[in-house]
């Protein structure tokens, strides 16, 4: 291949798993963002899906399961001009890592959210993740799964994120579009892949999404909230696939008092204004 | 003997207790005196039955005293709880027009005066200005000092209270409290967790996350006011776990990074703090002890977590753990904590409790040197990079210290990874590149141990006995061992500033200079005392220990160790 990213790591993954699709769609997307790797920070979590940065030639934070939102956040305060993308899969972004996932959406940093989706924890070997359907049966829940499955595209729109997709890995140009767009957007912006595991989840499997999927209609407004809202409900009988909803708010880093030019590693700490700060805290009367 | 005036304010939580401390306190400053003044409140908004002491000195006060000599209690109902600590020679006043006379008990028509000066809440001012009236603070004076808290009609109103307070005292006080004139210094009022949040921007930090808890709160809210003009970004994290995570990924970006917490939020950090293990990313976690397990005394103070601090997060790897011991110390430590976990690429725990977090004193711009910040990161030319033109974030080196160069580095990439990773940061699992990976994180333990603090003796080098301390008690253990000296019991003093790695050559040296060890703690256990027998065989004889969720008072130190030390002599005999 020879693309930009291309690295020479070997891969953990098995054979046919959605992985290596979405992993074509991240360099195509990152290509057409025409970035350097030095400028461009994968950030990711624990499980198969978190491996991907390793195979990418960018910077890389691969940090704890559930907790690349905190890490990728601080990273785009502590430099701004530094292009923050996560990559990371259903079980650390909806499940260990839900809390960071809610409220980095209320933040609203400039920050690319790319959630591998199978419904399954995959490198635990087959537990049911938070978007597992109901009745689905994992290696830890014989008598199928009880818990009504975690709703990310609805639970974004409601907490007012500005940039929600979905994408099928399967379709590598179309996953790569939905990323590319989701970088290009102002603010956090999800995409939510739609990725089989060809070793544990015999039900979600690529025919069953091929079947599912349609692509979200041309003449939906993604402005939309309320319809954007329905589409997201949207599962049982077929699968909305595309932009579903896309507002632009002021992202995090533009409103937060202090984060900015210059980046943190290049702030100084001058002895003059460390003085200045003491002596400022002097008791002294007239 | 010189002054010593310990001068008590009691009430419920918004009776304006704290308001009437603070400006006992920089009434002490204003009068030319030194003071310490503790704090004791309960864990509510309003109500409860809270505490601020403020001891005036003329020598620097290092701690609090048990006893008071002037209590003015705001709410008449405390009266019985803080009568028995008053001096047989304190005066005691308190509006008891609601709760009838009482003995000892000054009456004092607090309420009264406090509506005469324009609202019933001024209560608090109008005993402040009996107070000043007591010491011998002009009104004057008192205006100056007003003028720098409040604004307006509420500055008038607050000057009318004490002014009435004072006159209201005058002819009916003696002037038993009165301050011989003293020649004003300015000074700085400064408490232990603004002197770390101060001596962390000083060291340079410029990034800064938490979630609230009592007793780490005052130091997210230090960062934030005094960070912002040096640059330090802050952000309220959603919890302690995602503040952590977002310091370390802050550290990786290129900032000097900390936290600060409690106990709970603490235990809450352990995975990311093994994470910084790991990484090797720089990292400094302010952790603001209070009596656990679990929520515990959430306002009150303790040392419970030396072991936790020292042993928290999984897996091997370095650490540094400080203690401080005073404010100007919290201050300094804070500094070196920044500079030092930067150098040695390894988490630094700065261990301090709501004593002295809450604890304020007077110093004076001397006291908190200002430093130059030695950043420690590559960049352009000199960064590293093997014979593929690759630069190695872990590349295996002498030390095991590896140039750190951040991203957005043109023509290189940092690659960090939780999982054990080979030099370039990616993820292995090759046994050998393991056991090289641990042999490199473990050689940071030398530098590590070269660069410990020693612990701070004082008192005769050699002797029958001495008292070893950790973090805030220092204080308390440096008075404590003057009164015994007095007493004709002549004991030494270990402050240990560093608990990890621990001083183990220089504590063995200490311990074995002297006949009889005792540790003083504020926990049941005796944390200090495993760990020094952990670290360096040596048993200590007891421990003088506190864990009611109140701190030592210098005499409750001297009395318990002296009769500790008596019994470990007669069992010798």
């Amino acid at each position: 291949m020879g693309g930009a990213f291309d690295t020479a790591v070997e891969s953990a993954w098995c054979p046919g798993c959605g992985n290596f699709s979405i992993l074509n769609a991240v360099k195509k997307a990152l290509e057409r963002t025409g970035k350097g790797k030095h400028e461009i920070v994968l950030v990711s979590g624990i499980g198969q899906a978190a491996k991907l940065p390793h195979y990418v030639d960018a910077n890389v934070f691969n940090g704890l399961h559930g907790r690349a939102l905190p890490a990728a956040l601080a990273i785009k305060m502590a430099n701004p001009s530094l292009e923050v993308v996560v990559t990371s899969g259903d079980g650390d972004l909806y499940g260990e890592g839900g809390n960071h996932f809610v409220h980095n959406i209320r933040r609203n940093p400039d920050i690319a959210l790319f959630v591998h989706d199978n419904q399954v924890y995959g490198l635990t070997k087959g537990q049911p993740s938070p978007t597992s359907d109901p009745g689905w049966t994992g290696s830890l829940q014989r008598s199928g799964v009880i818990s009504g499955p975690f709703p990310p595209l609805t639970v974004a729109i409601a907490l007012g994120c500005g940039f929600v997709a979905r994408a099928l890995a399967s379709d590598v140009e179309h996953t790569a579009e939905m990323m590319y767009q989701a970088i290009a957007h102002k603010g956090f912006a999800l995409v939510d892949i739609l990725q089989p595991c060809v070793s544990f989840n015999k039900k979600n499997t690529y025919e069953w999404y091929r079947k599912m999927a349609y692509r979200v209609p041309q003449d939906h407004d993604p402005s939309d909230r309320q319809r954007a809202f329905a589409l997201s409900l949207e599962w049982e009988e077929r699968i909305p696939v595309g932009v579903l909803y896309r507002k632009e708010r002021p992202a995090f880093e533009e409103v937060h008092p202090g984060v900015g030019d210059p980046p943190l590693h290049a702030r100084q700490t001058p002895e003059d204004a460390i003085r200045a700060l003491i002596r400022k805290r002097v008791l002294d009367l007239p | 003997m010189g002054i010593d005036i310990n001068i008590r304010i009691t009430g419920g939580a918004g009776q304006g207790v704290h308001t009437a401390g603070g400006l006992i306190s920089r009434m002490a400053v204003a009068a030319g005196y030194h003071f310490h003044s503790t704090q004791d409140y309960m864990s509510r908004i309003r109500g409860g039955r809270n505490s601020y002491s403020v001891r005036m000195m003329d020598v620097p006060a290092r701690a609090g005293r048990a006893d008071a000599d002037i209590l003015l209690a705001l709410d008449p109902g405390h009266l019985p709880r803080f009568l028995p600590g008053l001096h047989p020679k304190g005066l005691a006043l308190s509006d008891t027009s609601i709760v009838g006379e009482m003995e000892r008990v000054t009456a004092a028509p607090l309420k009264e005066l406090a509506v005469s000066a324009g609202s019933p809440i001024l209560g608090n001012m109008v005993g402040a200005g009996i107070v000043a009236h007591a010491l011998g603070v002009p009104s004057s004076t008192m205006d100056q000092l007003l003028a720098l808290e409040f604004r307006g009609d509420f500055l008038e109103k607050n000057r009318k209270a004490v002014r009435l307070g004072s006159e209201w005292a005058s002819g009916r006080l003696t002037e038993a409290f009165r301050l011989p004139p003293a020649p004003f210094r300015p000074r700085i009022l400064l408490a232990g967790n603004e002197a770390l949040a101060l001596g962390a921007v000083a060291g340079g930090c410029k990034f800064a996350a938490g979630y609230p808890m009592t007793p780490g709160s005052s130091i997210l809210l230090g960062l934030s006011t005094d960070g912002p003009p040096l640059g330090l970004v802050f952000e309220q994290a959603e919890d302690e776990i995602a503040a952590l995570n977002m310091a370390i990924g802050a550290s990786y970006a290129g900032a000097r990074a900390m936290v600060a917490t409690s106990g709970g939020g603490f235990a809450l950090m352990a995975e990311a703090l093994s994470l910084a293990g790991m990484l090797e990313t720089p990292v400094v976690i302010a952790l603001g002890m209070r009596p656990g397990p679990a929520t515990g005394m959430p306002t009150r103070t303790g040392q419970e977590d030396l072991d936790f601090a020292i042993s928290a997060g999984h897996g091997d790897f370095p650490r540094m753990v400080l203690a401080p011991g005073s404010v100007k110390e919290a201050y300094a430590l804070a500094f070196h904590a920044m500079e030092a976990t930067e150098a040695h690429q390894v988490p630094c725990i700065l261990l301090t409790d709501q004593y002295l977090a809450d604890t304020t004193v007077d110093v004076g711009p001397e006291d908190l040197p200002v430093l130059p910040v030695r950043r420690r990161i590559v960049r352009g030319a000199e960064v590293p990079r093997n014979a593929d033109g690759k630069y190695l974030r872990y590349a295996l080196t002498e030390n095991g210290i590896s140039p750190m160069a951040v991203p957005g580095e043109p023509g290189i990439t940092i690659v960090v990874d939780s999982d054990e990773h080979d030099e370039e940061g990616h993820l292995t699992e090759d046994h050998g590149i393991r056991v090289r990976m641990e042999g490199k994180r473990a050689r940071k333990e030398e530098g590590l141990a070269a660069d410990t603090l020693p612990p701070l003796l004082s008192g005769p080098p050699d002797g029958e006995a001495v008292l070893v301390g950790f973090g805030s008690t220092k204080g308390v253990i440096a008075e404590a061992r003057e009164i015994l000296a007095r007493e004709g019991v002549s004991v030494a003093a270990v402050h240990l500033r560093q608990v990890w790695p621990f001083p183990t050559g220089a504590m063995e040296e200490i311990l074995s200079r002297y006949g009889t060890a005792l540790t003083v703690e504020n926990n049941r256990r005796g944390q200090l005392a495993r760990l020094i027998r952990r670290e360096t065989g040596r048993q200590v004889a007891g421990t003088v220990s506190r864990c009611d969720g109140l701190p030592f008072t210098p005499e409750a130190v001297a009395k318990e160790a002296k009769e500790r030390l008596w019994a470990a002599h007669s069992t010798r005999r």
